[in-house]
């Protein structure tokens, strides 16, 4: 039974359970998406983009005849990679920025990899958009003429295994960057062997135990609900993009610098994203770029949008683990080693960020108390769609490995996994054992009922109907979003507007994505704001940000703008108090440091009689509002991290190879919760994800042909209200980051520990491991001899 | 005679929200547009969402002669003199959007986060509870899992419908 949550601190507004603050607004479909700021009856003259997509896995265009295309009605524009503009585009990633700083072209994070040429002459997947992009009156116009475009392919041989790949005589994708196919290394990444602490090969020679495990996470993709659309319009040489990218500044400054407009110049609108999970990691999408020309070239507004089946764009980057660990009898771990294989597909993208640098924050926190650790990742291209930043990056395919690694030397020293856990992960700045990682694994056993459905793996009761055994499983895995780790955002923005009359606009732009950080930051500033008695319902909040009227955006990524900004609105709370007092001071005839505001009335500490209503300060002086703008970085103090875990427990029917979770538990410790109705959504609604993720998600494709077979929510399969186990959020304030709240962002650390709980439990089912997601029926059943 | 026959067929009218729309194929539409096409981009009716175009995910769940139905599977020249209803025609004070818009139900989650599929889920509900006023959350799951929310927010969107249910059988709301 699920209890509802208590804060640590009790807050008037932040950490309640209330409505979303645009539930009616989207409940009652008035929320504008960029689809719908864009249609035909708001730009009546706009014109339709089409992109050709490549037939082939691997193909160079030889030769390109538009003449047919550009002779039939309708068509505007025929662009391809041989016109000026095209070619002129410099080579480019579709990664600049993991979307917590905004960096320019030379500072571009992933800029080893310039792999990416926009309308390229080379294709290297099924899919892959290259070579003409056509602008007309229709959709179907546009669509019909890239079908009349003549194009002569010479078809290259195509890989889609990252083994063979990098054996000789493989095809090579980039080979100006990887002529093995074999991501070079790298600066932000690191080398090859990017971790290495101690001396793993002495820590394993000496350990009591050595225990050796392997997994391997495929590649499920996001599934936004809201297809990557763009319309761009130019204006006396300004341009204007509407797009449902979350990264508006980052957007205007990959325009700004690809197609060399100053930044002025350059005005970019998102409204609400239906939805992004990663996706818009990879937010220089070559696809503003090619609208952008084609609406310069024909003067006319011209909208891109992807099909749902063009939205298959990218994937979560599959990695294929090995680990080593060595360990003392009493369960103390010693040395760590893992290897890893992630294919990257066509494109390199984020594939660095998932490999290297996300497994790398976890060693700096939770695998701070093992001695020896060493870890190796590669990165291999093949001609699939490229893998880059699904929710949960790095992390998730680190944790499967990592609970793994747990539940097979537990298994081997005969302990409860509960107790590796906890003798052996913390974080830097703690002691062992960690108060969070504890608490959190306390709550989660206890509501999964732990000790009493955990048994040997295998020999649990056998259901009535004599195939369905029962398990339950765990995972945990540290947080990666408090605020000492936000501080490469740089300055972040807010601004309070007081009004004379109370109200309040409020500035903390972001673009809402669905997490409800808009809602955390209207409930921050109503918080910052209590000495005024600010009704939330006052507060004024766009919910576009405009990169010509907005501050500089804070991107929706890490989750972490649930607290971020309303960290910084109480130093900018604090400025509207002291102009208020010296206002009051003025009009009472003291010191500003004689006064003090509480719930709306300003008093004198010195005499009791010098007191007005704040808004009474308000009218009686040039009735102009009181405007704050507050610029800074998030706190770079150390405070360590949370923990978060989930605990699973699954029924497996041996006869059919069928898995069904029954219940999850899913456990994050917040720090501070700023709103909990929105928190536990996250809890829950990550599951979505992360059961497709165990169970059904999967890209295939046709080994002969290279082309992917399910690019569709018919045969790619996400979990509906009927798919979906019972599952209760914990949310629970046991660490503590620093700042006014110190919270951390839970929003992509819900879904990362449960692929991993699933899989434990399914072996405490059968007593047999499958450790390749997702877990489909047919490796069930061969997993028991019976495939 | 013909001709006249002809002229007539070429004229779709459609009955969206109360008011009567004239549509001329060849003008304004096409005869392969899709329902959806015409009320987003004709009508610029946009609370339903086209994510999918093929049926798979119910964003674009409109009301069509008192049945839920997928508006990117029926074209406009098929829903010709019938009545649709879209979530703009919906009353102010609609048990099911407040329903949506509120919940907040401690471990339940809310019924919404980014907001895409909800106009789809909220006329698929409202479908529902016309046929099936009290249905029990068995029904909800099983009439509503044509739908795809990929927030995830299904026990707050079970938890709205039921509520929902609740109200309307009481008498507040429509």
């Amino acid at each position: 039974m699920t209890k509802r949550f208590e804060p640590r601190v009790a807050r008037r507004h932040v950490g309640g359970y209330r409505p979303r603050i645009d539930g009616l607004e989207k409940a009652s479909g008035r929320a504008r998406y960029a689809d719908d700021l864009t249609t035909r009856v708001e730009f009546p003259d706009q014109l339709a983009a089409r992109v050709l997509t490549s037939p082939h896995p691997h193909a160079r265009i030889l030769s390109i005849d538009t003449g047919r295309a550009e002779r039939l009605p309708g068509v505007r524009a025929v662009m391809t990679f041989r016109d000026p503009e095209v070619a002129a585009l410099r080579p480019t990633s579709a990664g600049w920025t993991d979307g917590v700083d905004t960096v320019s072209y030379d500072r571009q994070m992933w800029r080893r990899y310039l792999d990416r040429r926009v309308l390229g002459d080379t294709a290297r997947w099924v899919g892959d958009e290259v070579g003409v992009a056509v602008a007309a009156d229709s959709e179907r116009i546009a669509g019909e003429a890239l079908r009349l475009v003549e194009v002569d392919w010479e078809i290259l041989p195509f890989v889609l295994d990252p083994g063979e790949a990098t054996r000789p005589r493989a095809p090579v994708l980039h080979p100006d960057i990887a002529p093995d196919n074999v991501m070079p290394p790298d600066e932000v990444g690191g080398p090859d062997v990017f971790v290495r602490k101690g001396d793993v090969d002495a820590g394993l020679a000496a350990a009591d135990v050595v225990v050796e495990g392997s997994c391997t996470y495929h590649n499920a993709t996001q599934c936004s609900l809201d297809n990557w659309c763009c319309l761009a319009r130019w204006e006396a040489g300004r341009l204007t993009v509407w797009s449902n990218s979350y990264e508006p500044d980052q957007t205007r400054m990959f325009l700004s610098e690809m197609l060399g407009i100053p930044l002025h110049a350059v005005r970019v609108v998102s409204s609400y994203v239906g939805g992004q999970f990663g996706r818009a990691d990879t937010g220089e999408q070559p696809f503003f770029l090619w609208t952008s020309l084609l609406a310069r070239r024909t003067g006319r507004p011209v909208k891109f949008r992807q099909t749902r089946r063009e939205s298959f764009q990218n994937s979560r980057q599959p990695a294929a683990y090995r680990s080593r660990w060595g360990a003392k009898r009493d369960g103390t771990i010693t040395t760590m080693a893992y290897t890893c294989t992630g294919d990257a597909g066509a494109y390199a993208d984020h594939t660095m960020f998932a490999l290297k640098f996300a497994p790398a924050e976890v060693t700096e926190v939770a695998l701070a108390h093992v001695t020896n650790v060493r870890m190796e990742a590669r990165g291999v291209y093949t001609n699939k769609l490229p893998a880059c930043m699904m929710r949960g990056v790095g992390n998730s395919q680190f944790n499967l490995i990592l609970g793994l690694m747990v539940d097979i030397l537990a298994e081997k020293l005969g302990m409860d996994p509960l107790e590796i856990v906890t003798r052996n992960f913390g974080h830097e700045w703690g002691a062992l054992p960690d108060t969070s990682l504890v608490a959190v694994l306390r709550e989660g056993a206890a509501r999964i009922g732990w000790s009493e459905k955990r048994h040997a793996p295998g020999l649990g009761p056998l259901d009535a109907d004599g195939a369905t055994r029962r398990g339950v499983g765990f995972s945990f895995h540290p947080g990666w979003h408090a605020e000492w780790q936000e501080v490469r955002r740089g300055p972040i923005h807010v601004g309070i507007t007081l009004n004379p009359d109370m109200s309040v606009r409020l500035e903390a732009p972001t673009v809402e994505c669905g997490p409800g950080s808009n809602t955390c930051n209207l409930l921050g500033c109503a918080e910052a704001l209590s000495f005024l008695g600010v009704d939330p319902a006052l507060i004024s909040y766009a919910s576009v940000v405009d990169t010509d009227s907005s501050l500089k955006d804070t991107v929706q990524t890490d989750s972490a703008v649930s607290y971020l900004q309303s960290e910084i609105l109480v130093d900018a709370a604090a400025e509207v108090r002291a102009k208020l007092l010296e206002r009051a001071a003025r009009i009472l005839g003291t010191a500003p440091a004689d006064l003090d505001v509480r719930d709306g009335v300003v008093f004198s500490r010195s005499a009791a009689h010098r007191r007005m209503t704040a808004r009474e300060v308000m009218w009686k002086g040039d009735i102009v509002p009181i405007s704050v703008v507050v610029s800074r970085p998030p706190s770079a103090r150390r405070t360590g991290v949370p923990y978060m875990a989930a605990f699973a427990e699954v029924a497996v029917d041996t006869g059919t190879g069928r898995i069904t979770p029954e219940r999850l538990v899913i456990v994050n410790d917040c720090g501070t919760v700023m709103y909990a109705s929105g928190a536990e959504a996250q809890q829950i609604g990550g599951q979505c994800m992360a059961v497709g993720e165990s169970l059904t998600e999967e890209i295939v494709y046709d080994r002969a042909t290279g082309i992917p077979l399910n690019f569709n929510w018919i045969d790619y399969k996400v979990p509906t209200m009927a798919d979906m186990p019972d599952i209760d959020p914990v949310l629970m304030e046991v660490w503590r980051g620093d700042g006014a709240y110190g919270a951390c962002g839970i929003g992509e650390g819900v879904l990362t520990c449960t692929p991993r709980a699933i899989l434990n439990a399914v072996h405490n089912a059968i007593g047999v491991r499958v450790d390749d997601i997702p877990l489909l029926p047919e490796k069930i059943l061969a997993a028991l001899g019976k495939g | 005679m013909a001709g006249a026959v002809k002229a007539r067929r070429r004229t779709v009218a459609l009955h969206v929200n109360g008011r009567r729309f004239d549509l001329l194929v060849g003008r304004d539409i096409e005869a392969s547009t899709t329902l959806a096409y015409v009320l987003r981009e004709n009508l610029g009716l946009t609370g339903l969402k086209v994510s999918c175009d093929e049926g798979a995910c119910g964003a674009c769940t409109v009301i069509v002669d008192g049945k839920a139905i997928l508006s990117c599977m029926m074209l406009a020249v098929d829903a010709h003199g019938r009545s649709i209803v879209t979530i703009e025609g919906l009353e102010e004070d609609d048990a099911v959007v407040a329903a949506f818009a509120r919940q907040c139900e401690p471990g339940h989650g809310t019924a919404l986060q980014c907001g895409m599929c909800t106009p789809g889920f909220v006329m698929a509900a409202r479908a529902l509870l016309d046929e099936t006023p009290r249905p029990s959350a068995a029904e909800v799951k099983e009439a509503l899992s044509g739908n795809l929310c990929r927030c995830g927010c299904y026990a707050g969107i079970l938890e709205a419908v039921l509520r929902a249910a609740d109200r309307r059988s009481a008498g507040g709301g429509r």
